[in-house]
């Protein structure tokens, strides 16, 4: 990461993206009919919605890049924090969705933690560690709350109705 | 012996130019004022066969043909037994026969024609470069009474880029029939034309469909080549992009209409032409234009069926397909012209249909309109040009692409008007647009649908109406599409005899009329229903949507042989 | 392509932008999300206005996509997206237009338009979601099904036939621009969409868009595929694609060739009228 600008842009797109996907998903599992995980989802949106405000309040009044989507400095295919869509089930359980979240909780934080130790820039580096911090909150929060939740049992994605042709 | 028209045979085969020769007689006809109309009739060779050229030449118009024919000239008698059926002598018929190509084959002589021998292939051989069609060209000619001179002027026009050799040649052969026609006996002529209208047209009924098209508005057009509707496309192919427009060729009839959908839903009046096996691949994709609300018109020129049928002769036997051919309640519009010259008119029509309706237009046209030719007036300039209600963005309400209007028609956005973007859809949907399998939404659209098209004022447009005869008369004669014109001239003659008829010749076949049909039978107690079909299509449509008089009689045959006036007059007679 | 975009970063149109209000009903899991997104992040890139792109769709589960975009979409029969696109690019050249469906719609009954489509080389984008089953139907073989795939009732032996190759054809057919990618890579995707668009004629992208519900071992693609056609070295020569064909496993991603067969040509100026063309049939 070469400059605050470019960090931020990262970071703006890594936090939208990250609302996006659970936004996404939360909006299918809702058409599936699954309240208990479009709640969960909701709320994990609403947390990268919030770090969102907080990057764009940071780069208030700076240049930033344009960076075309195959062009972001990502360790993988996707942007960091957003849910992996293979692990979606339109049955999964409270107990999936917490174990995806925090998964790109971890991811997320990873990323931010590492610019935190790499990047050459001090300020640029103090701020990734304060953006690694707080995913280490979000990190706390679901491992907290996924000790708490229930694993699922043997037949969690049973459904005794078959597939329907709707088209 | 002067007679209101003369009608001619010229046959033969193995490349002998019949064909060209019935066209220069034609168009020497028209130069001398007269009226004519050419239909060919071929074997399934495609150079080389057996082809007769079959003329109706007259001071007055003519889009049909006569009840027999006056004069045949055989250049040569190849496989005449294929067609010999729709070539109708009678006693005072005179056959022109070559002596060294054979005897009269016995399948012509069932009416005791005149037989009259000439040697039409030696007096070529006299001529330097002589040819037989022209020697059979200028023996027509002259036996009818048609100027040399306006034979001439045709000729210098067709043999242009040939040189002279070739323009003198014909001449000298031309000269060399008319010589043989002197001592013939029995051939009609023809009066002298009188004063003939200003801007007359030649032209074929495919031709005119085209000119409809364009004048009609439309300037995309996805092709796929069927007898006997090729012409249509071919003639467009040029000229559409003379007129800024498109036209594709696609890989098959699927792709065609689709092609059309396409290029409708862009905002540009789109067209294709087919004929029933293509109509037969068609009826999915009108019925998502139906569904969708995408205009389209499909011009079908019929031929004979089912399957592939008899492509090359007519018939009037895609009624069935055309209006009952989509699956679900699939309300579209068909149309029918009732003449070459009225192909015109109908395809302009129709694609105002379209535009203005938002709906599938299939126009039935059929082989004998589409492949002849006929002399024409020149066509009225109408100003039937397709609108489509356009959508544009109002502010603060979001757009509803299939709102459900009192007339049924919602205005349709095109491409690149923002703030109306839609998706198009044959799902059934929400007045919005969005896929619905909701009870109300299906009811409230297919009520749409169906309310566009019924409540829709079509004008007299809708029938050609005419009364024969003086007086009142409680029987009428209905029809549609080719079979209009032999109709018409058998009202002509009964009138003559006495007997007052009226003509409804339909022009659009659906929706129904209920109302105007009430009107156009006002006081008919005798309904006699004329089509060209085994099934008697027509008079079970009638029969469907419409109350009819007490008595109904019908006079249907399928193709190819034509309906022709005396056997119309005959079926009027038997009962009165 | 004829869209106009403004130059990067100063564009006012998100990718959210071209997203509708409304919610797929794809399920969970399902590789054509991250295909929906990756059309509307490359709408953005190029920054055509909403009311100049549009996508026409068949029927299937992919082709419910144009409703979930708010450009203008044309959602139509089986098998038939193409020629709809074809007649819409042909009457409307100033359009950006999509074309977008799935392995049974574009290869199976649509496989005539397809070959057709590439060989007319209009220029038009056809993104095609390969899951390799018919989703829709409930899980039957698609023409890119693997010969011994047992999962479906109408053909418990397999389908025994070996798989269509949309790129092979593709290329042997004319297409201008093809290319692969994987739904579970999305950026590369937005990628091979955008320069796809850019790229003059026919371009094919075909999307590995695994279908979670009947066939849920695609979950594996994530392993199998390899992005290693690298786009800025696609192949320009047909016989070196076609070499790289050979070695191809069906899981290579990035863009395979960039060809400059001609493009179908776009309508004329008008340069006479009406009346003019009618005086040919005067006497």
């Amino acid at each position: 990461m070469n400059s605050l600008a470019e960090f931020l842009a990262h970071a703006i797109t890594l936090e939208d993206e990250s609302a996006h996907r659970f936004d996404e998903l939360a909006d299918a599992l809702e058409v599936h009919h699954n309240g208990d995980v479009v709640e969960l989802f909701r709320k994990m949106a609403h947390y990268s919605r919030l770090h969102l405000a907080d990057a764009r309040k940071r780069a208030e009044g700076m240049d930033l890049p344009h960076i075309a989507p195959w062009d972001y400095k990502w360790p993988g295919a996707e942007s960091p924090e957003t849910i992996e869509v293979f692990d979606a089930h339109y049955k999964m359980t409270p107990f999936h969705a917490l174990t995806a979240a925090l998964d790109s909780e971890k991811r997320g934080q990873a990323f931010y933690a590492d610019v935190a130790e790499t990047a050459k820039d001090a300020t640029l580096r103090a701020l990734a560690a304060e953006f690694a911090a707080e995913e280490g909150d979000h990190v706390n929060l679901l491992q907290s709350w996924l000790a708490r939740t229930p694993p699922p049992d043997d037949h969690w994605s049973e459904d005794m109705d078959p597939p329907a042709a709707v088209d | 012996m002067s007679n209101r028209s003369v009608s001619i045979a010229l046959t033969g085969s193995g490349g002998a130019g019949v064909m060209t020769a019935g066209q220069i007689l034609v168009d020497a006809a028209a130069r001398a004022g007269w009226y004519g109309l050419m239909a060919r009739s071929l074997g399934p060779q495609i150079r080389g066969g057996e082809s007769a050229a079959l003329l109706r030449l007259s001071p007055y118009p003519v889009q049909s043909a006569d009840d027999f024919y006056d004069l045949m000239v055989a250049v040569d008698w190849g496989n005449i037994e294929r067609f010999a059926s729709e070539l109708p002598l009678h006693a005072a018929s005179v056959i022109i026969t070559d002596p060294s190509q054979g005897e009269v084959p016995p399948i012509m002589l069932a009416a005791a024609p005149h037989i009259v021998p000439v040697p039409l292939k030696d007096v070529a051989k006299e001529v330097t470069g002589g040819r037989v069609n022209m020697v059979a060209l200028g023996l027509i000619a002259a036996a009818i009474g048609l100027p040399e001179d306006a034979v001439i002027d045709v000729l210098r026009q067709v043999l242009a880029k040939k040189g002279a050799d070739a323009l003198n040649a014909s001449i000298a052969s031309l000269r060399a029939g008319a010589v043989q026609a002197a001592a013939i006996e029995g051939v009609p002529t023809l009066a002298p034309a009188g004063q003939v209208p200003e801007g007359r047209w030649s032209i074929t009924g495919n031709e005119a469909a085209g000119v409809g098209a364009l004048r009609g508005g439309v300037r995309f057009v996805a092709a796929y080549p069927i007898t006997p509707a090729t012409e249509v496309l071919e003639w467009l192919a040029p000229n559409l992009a003379q007129v800024g427009g498109t036209l594709v060729q696609a890989e098959d009839e699927l792709a065609s209409i689709t092609m059309c959908l396409g290029g409708s839903f862009g905002g540009v009046p789109s067209l294709t032409a087919t004929s029933g096996p293509g109509l037969a691949l068609m009826t999915e994709a009108l019925g998502l234009g139906v569904a969708s609300e995408t205009p389209v018109v499909v011009i079908n020129v019929m031929r004979g069926g089912p399957s592939t049928g008899i492509p090359t002769k007519s018939e009037q036997s895609d009624l069935n397909i055309a209006v009952y051919g989509l699956h679900g309640d699939a309300p579209h519009i068909v149309t029918a012209p009732t003449s070459i010259a009225d192909c015109l008119f109908t395809a302009q029509w129709s694609v105002y249909l379209a535009e203005s309706l938002q709906v599938p237009t299939i126009m039935l046209s059929d082989q004998a309109m589409g492949q002849s030719r006929a002399i024409i007036d020149k066509p009225a300039d109408l100003a039937f040009v397709g609108k489509r209600l356009r959508a544009e963005a109002t502010e603060g309400v979001p757009y509803q692409r299939y709102a459900v209007t009192a007339d049924g028609v919602s205005p349709m956005a095109v491409p690149g008007t923002p703030g109306c973007e839609y998706t198009a859809d044959g799902l059934e949907h929400s007045p919005r647009g969005t896929p619905s399998t909701q009870a109300q939404h299906h009811a409230d659209q297919l009520d749409k649908r169906q309310r566009k098209l019924t409540d829709f004022d079509y004008g007299d447009a809708w029938a050609h109406h005419e009364t024969f005869g003086t007086g009142e008369t409680d029987l009428a004669v209905i029809t549609f599409g080719s079979v209009t014109e032999p109709v018409r001239e058998a009202l002509v003659r009964a009138a003559e005899d006495g007997i007052s008829c009226r003509l409804i010749a339909l022009r659009l076949l659906s929706p129904a009329q209920p109302q105007r049909m009430a009107a156009a039978l006002d006081g008919i107690k005798r309904l006699l229903v004329v089509e060209q079909n085994h099934m008697a299509q027509f008079h079970a449509l009638l029969r469907a949507y419409y109350d009819l008089p007490p008595a109904v009689k019908t006079l249907h045959r399928p193709g190819p042989l034509a309906l022709r006036p005396h056997e119309i007059v005959a079926a009027l007679g038997d009962w009165t | 392509m004829d869209a106009k975009p403004t130059a990067p970063g100063t564009g006012s149109l998100k990718a959210q932008d071209y997203k509708s209000d409304l919610k797929p009903v794809w399920c969970p899991g399902c590789g054509d999300f991250a295909v929906l997104s990756a059309i509307t992040k490359a709408l953005a890139e190029l920054q055509v206005p909403r009311e100049d792109a549009a996508v026409v769709s068949g029927i299937g589960c992919s082709s419910r996509i144009p409703a979930y975009t708010s450009v203008y979409g044309f959602h139509s029969i089986h098998g038939r997206a193409l020629p709809i696109a074809t007649g819409l690019k042909a009457a409307r050249p100033d359009l950006t237009v999509f074309c977008a469906g799935g392995d049974g719609d574009g290869f199976s009954i649509g496989g005539n338009h397809f070959i057709h489509a590439c060989r007319r080389n209009v220029d038009l984008t056809y993104i095609v979601m390969d899951n390799e089953v018919y989703g829709m139907t409930k899980g039957q073989a698609s023409p890119t099904t693997e010969p011994d795939w047992t999962g479906s009732k109408l053909t418990p032996q397999g389908p025994g036939v070996a798989p269509f190759q949309p790129l092979e054809i593709a290329l042997s057919a004319g297409a201008n621009f093809i290319a692969r990618g994987f739904s579970g890579d999305p950026n590369f995707v937005v990628r091979l969409i955008v320069e796809a668009v850019r790229h003059p004629g026919f371009s094919l992208v075909q999307v590995l868009s695994p279908c979670v519900t009947f066939r849920p071992e695609q979950r594996a693609w994530k392993e199998t595929t390899h992005a290693d056609w690298a786009p800025e070295a696609a192949s320009t020569d047909r016989r070196e694609a076609f070499l790289r064909l050979l070695d191809d496993d069906g899981f290579t991603t990035g863009v395979l060739y960039k060809g400059h067969n001609p493009v179908f040509a776009p309508p004329h100026p008008s340069s006479a009228n009406l009346a003019d063309l009618e005086k040919g049939f005067a006497l």
